[in-house]
């Protein structure tokens, strides 16, 4: 089944000038995607997987380069692009994905693609109010469409791909349809976004969303180097500081300034320089007001803005207020994302250890997003991972995911999504701890899970006498992957 | 020819016999029950300043020896008035509630008009009901007329009680059930004799849960002293032994019953006892505990072995348990207690008293409890604060001096509170540098505000939050007519 990539579409009445531009973009820089995929199979983590088909859109940037969302190309198996009034069908493969931003650069196999072709440039943000047109390969037909929209507002949302990272968005009215995904929003003819997701509510009418191009521009230069590296993070939560008492229990003047550090995620960025109740007055010298804006390139943005239009290996300057004193705090910003746990990832493959027909696996969104899970403990070490610092002591939470039923396993259902906390008295706390905890020779295998009370215990014999009775039975491909 | 004649006759006499005993055995009468009419009010735990709207119940009550009169706790639950209405007469007495037992789900009461029982016809508990035995659930018409539905006990098991979650004996019923006004706490009898109280009705599967006279005894017996004890436990946690693997790890024998014990509170009766995680419980009082821990009663057959420990006996009194541990296998004795509410972190449930709270400038104070999160409704363990519910439902693991989980449930926007608004649910560490293990620690912290100010620490974001001493006290007065407060604090227990 073909399935059309969820994007952005306005209701058209194109003015005059987009009526004369739009055929030679269409013909010269739009490029029409479609992707076989394949999911991975989270309960039955050998399995490949099912197959599906989408289409999108993408346009020719410089370099000979094919810009789309990630979203687009996600878990492929096999690309091919097409261009206007060309019957040809180009293969093509990833150069760079960016799962954070929902971003992708491909290349066609045969660079004759692009004869003919015309990149198109980027142009800066647009203002408010300010018309823009959508080009894409949306539901209603097969053949290319423009769509036009006005610049509703510019802010700071999830983006739903990966579900755990929020960026600048620009919102355009306009209705939202499948298959625009990946297309380009231009204004006078350059650039000014990147078609990418609706909003899913009843209520909201003709609200589409669109990369902005500070964000593509990041991408295109976080790729220089041949390689993308994650989006950078302070790794830290502030409280607002509009409260006087707070401000003068503080030592703070009444200037409308700072904010005040409230967590510290521990192996994040900020973790051992910043420190919970630090008022942070200014962001790199730009001060900070008490709502946590500062301001930059003449309008008022969130102080994150400021860190994410930086990348891994930079630095940024924190002025503090700490115990009354005043100092300049420097961060490198290179420390692990720390919300990677609730990102839907993409083109990894599942990590899994099956040992007597007890499949264990790492928790995550992917997990989550096919599975749902009834033991309180287990939904609370998930929901909780980084807010109760969780993490800190466990890096993983691997649970029993799954049983193949056999006479080796026949009591072990009471500790179905429960938490593996030692096997045979040693703590393990991540899979590769479980795999190699089972491949310790032993008579007896106690697995002890978090507040399971008894152990489940399993004879070395009747694990090693079920082996092959449960591979052939359930068609086991694999036993175990321990790399993503 | 004669012996046939007497096959005849024999015949013929016995189910005249039968019918005769039907018919002249000893019922149910009017004169051994009493409308009772229970005007009730519950508390809001999320604005612990207010009551609900008033309600009536209504039910039977059975009159007992003494001049008491027995209901489910239920009917009764944070009374505001209760009346007795004899069914013959229709004379009314007010009446009060001298003991409610949550854990049991049963309350006794008092008229308080002098000889208002005084022609009625107290009723004494059944003690021979098995499965299989036929009672009848006793209703009223309208017309004060006795109206008797029969049913039969089909299966006697140990189950958890409505109202406090603890587990006890329960009889149920299969009982045609039709409708009549009377709906809360209904008699079930079993001749002129008491067998229990009805306390749920499944309308589809025709099935009703009976209060059994067993446990209705075991309360009878406890409200007879002062003070009030309730039913005893043991404290323990247990897992089946059924794994043929598990058993051989732990050494037990084939043909070896009992089940593994799991955990065991702190202060609890076991734990005084000597019992520990990790033992196999194999016998108690006599009974052998099978790998599912269930005893074989000689009454009401195969039931979990709680049963003896909770209903049949009496705190104060000792069992002996039988234990396996480590290889060998020797005899611990177990000093019957009810829990000690003083252990407990999170209460189950809080009834006939006002939720306690402290509001300091808008920002609201309480101490986490299970009837705060039951505010959330049926979805409750879903849709509550994930942390709450997680600290109320794995409340055994914390340490044994954790005292009350305090926490602000909300903030009332003033001015003393600007930016504060979006503070949510969250645990609360110290107050002004002093530990908090309950409200009065709260009001005793805010004496001694530090450096000018009331620093509030949190356990999670927003981390610490300050409010101005003087602005608190100025602004109280007005804080508590805009949001109608009657006052900033209630720390009766």
């Amino acid at each position: 089944m073909t399935r059309l990539l969820f994007a952005v579409a306005c209701l058209l009445a194109a003015s005059s000038t987009a009526v004369q531009a739009a055929p030679d973009i269409l013909r010269k820089s739009l490029v029409r995607i479609q992707t076989v995929s394949q999911d991975p199979d989270i309960a039955v983590p050998w399995n490949a997987g099912r197959v599906g088909q989408g289409i999108g859109a993408g346009f020719v940037i410089s370099g000979n380069r094919i810009m789309t969302n990630a979203h687009v190309v996600s878990n492929a198996r096999y690309i091919f692009i097409t261009r206007y009034g060309d019957p040809n069908r180009y293969p093509a493969r990833v150069k760079h994905i960016a799962h954070d931003c929902d971003l992708a650069v491909l290349e066609p196999v045969d660079e004759k693609f692009f004869e003919g072709m015309q990149p198109l440039e980027l142009n800066g943000l647009p203002e408010i109010e300010s018309t823009v047109h959508v080009y894409g390969y949306p539901i209603g037909g097969e053949r290319p469409s423009v769509t036009r929209g006005i610049v509703s507002r510019i802010d700071f949302l999830p983006y739903s791909h990966s579900g755990a990272d929020s960026h600048l968005v620009i919102q355009i009215d306009a209705a939202i349809n499948p298959g625009n995904s990946g297309g380009p929003v231009l204004q006078d003819g350059k650039v000014v976004g990147v078609a990418f997701q609706g909003y899913s509510g009843a209520v909201a009418q003709n609200t589409g969303y669109m990369i902005p191009t500070p964000v593509i521009k990041r991408f295109l230069k976080d790729i220089e180097d041949g390689h993308y590296d994650h989006y950078v993070d302070l790794a830290l939560t502030y409280l607002p500081l509009f409260n006087p008492a707070a401000r003068r229990a503080l030592g703070l003047p009444d200037n409308g300034l700072g904010v005040m550090v409230s967590s510290i995620y521990g192996g994040g960025a900020s973790d051992g320089i910043v420190k919970p109740n630090d008022v942070i007055v200014a962001i790199d010298g730009m001060p900070v007001a008490s709502d946590g804006s500062v301001e930059l390139d003449g309008s008022f943005v969130e102080m994150n803005e400021v860190v994410e239009r930086k990348f891994k290996g930079d630095k940024v300057t924190l002025d503090v207020i700490r115990d009354g004193k005043p100092l300049t705090l420097t961060v490198p910003l290179d420390g692990p994302f720390p919300f990677t746990i609730y990102a839907n990832t993409y083109d990894v493959q599942p990590r899994f250890v099956l040992f007597g027909g007890l499949l264990f696996q790492p928790l995550d969104q992917n997990f989550l997003n096919t599975t749902s899970i009834n033991n309180s403990r287990t939904r609370y070490y998930f929901d909780h991972f980084l807010f109760d610092d969780l993490y800190k002591e466990r890096p993983e939470i691997v649970i029993l995911s799954n049983i193949l039923s056999d006479p080796v396993n026949a009591y072990a259902d009471e500790f179905q999504h429960a938490i593996v906390d030692k096997i045979n008295g040693v703590p393990v706390k991540t899979l590769n701890e479980v795999a190699a905890a089972f491949e310790k020779p032993a008579d007896y295998y106690v697995i002890e899970f978090l507040g399971a009370g008894r152990p489940l215990v399993l004879e070395a014999e009747a694990v090693a006498a079920a082996h092959d009775r449960i591979i052939s039975r359930y068609g086991v491909l694999k036993e175990s992957n321990l790399q993503p | 020819m004669i012996s046939r004649l007497r096959l005849f006759a024999l015949a013929l006499v016995l189910p005249v016999a039968a019918i005769q005993a039907e018919t002249t055995a000893a019922k149910a009468d009017t004169d051994s029950v009493v409308r009772v009419n229970s005007t009730n009010q519950a508390f809001n735990f999320v604005r612990p300043w207010i009551k609900r709207q008033p309600f009536t119940r209504r039910g039977i009550g059975v009159i007992l020896p003494g001049n008491r009169v027995l209901v489910t706790a239920e009917l009764v639950a944070n009374h505001n008035y209760v009346e007795l209405e004899r069914a013959t007469s229709s004379e009314k007495s007010p009446a009060e509630v001298v003991q409610i037992d949550y854990e049991s789900n049963l309350a006794l009461l008092e008229p308080q008009i002098p000889g208002f029982l005084d022609d009625a016809k107290p009723v004494q508990l059944a003690d021979d009901i098995r499965v299989g035995s036929r009672v009848e659930i006793l209703q009223l018409e309208s017309s004060d007329a006795i109206a008797l539905t029969p049913g039969v006990v089909t299966t006697i098991t140990v189950l958890p009680y409505p109202m406090d979650g603890v587990a006890l004996l329960i009889y149920k019923l299969s009982v045609p059930l039709q409708y009549r006004d009377n709906s809360f706490t209904m008699p079930v009898f079993s001749g002129d004799k008491l067998a229990g109280l009805l306390m749920r009705y499944d309308m589809r599967s025709q099935t009703a849960d009976i209060v059994p006279d067993v446990v209705i005894s075991s309360f009878l017996q406890r409200a007879a002293k002062t003070p009030y004890q309730g039913f005893p436990r043991a404290g323990i946690a247990f897992a089946p032994t059924r794994d043929p693997q598990f058993r051989r790890y732990l050494g037990m024998a084939p043909g070896q019953s009992g089940v593994y014990i799991v955990s065991v509170q702190h202060g609890s009766a076991a734990e005084k006892a000597g019992l520990r995680k990790g033992d196999v419980l194999m016998r108690i009082d006599g009974y052998d505990i099978n790998e599912d821990g269930n005893i074989e009663h000689p009454h009401f057959g195969r039931i979990p072995f709680s049963h003896l420990i909770s209903t049949e006996h009496l705190p104060g009194e000792k069992l002996l348990m039988h234990v396996f541990r480590g290889g060998t296998d020797f005899d611990l004795e177990l000093s019957l207690e009810p829990r000690d509410p003083s252990t407990v972190i999170s209460e189950p449930l809080i009834m006939d008293k006002a939720p306690r709270y402290l509001i300091l400038g808008g920002v609201v104070f309480q101490e986490l409890s299970r009837s705060y999160l039951r505010e959330w409704g049926a979805d409750w363990k879903n849709s509550a604060p994930p942390r709450l519910v997680y600290l109320d439902e794995f409340q055994d693991e914390l340490p044994a001096d954790r005292g009350k989980i305090v926490f602000i449930s909300q903030i009332l926007p003033a001015d003393t509170t600007i930016g504060y608004e979006d503070v949510g649910t969250v645990v609360v560490e110290k107050v002004n540098n002093r530990e908090i293990r309950s409200l009065e620690d709260v009001a005793e912290a805010v004496k001694n505000p530090v450096n000018g100010f009331h620093k509030i620490e949190l356990e999670s974001d927003p981390g610490t939050i300050y409010l101005d001493p003087k602005a608190v006290e100025e602004g109280a007065e007005a804080l508590k007519a805009s949001y109608g407060l009657p006052a900033l604090q209630n720390l009766a227990r």
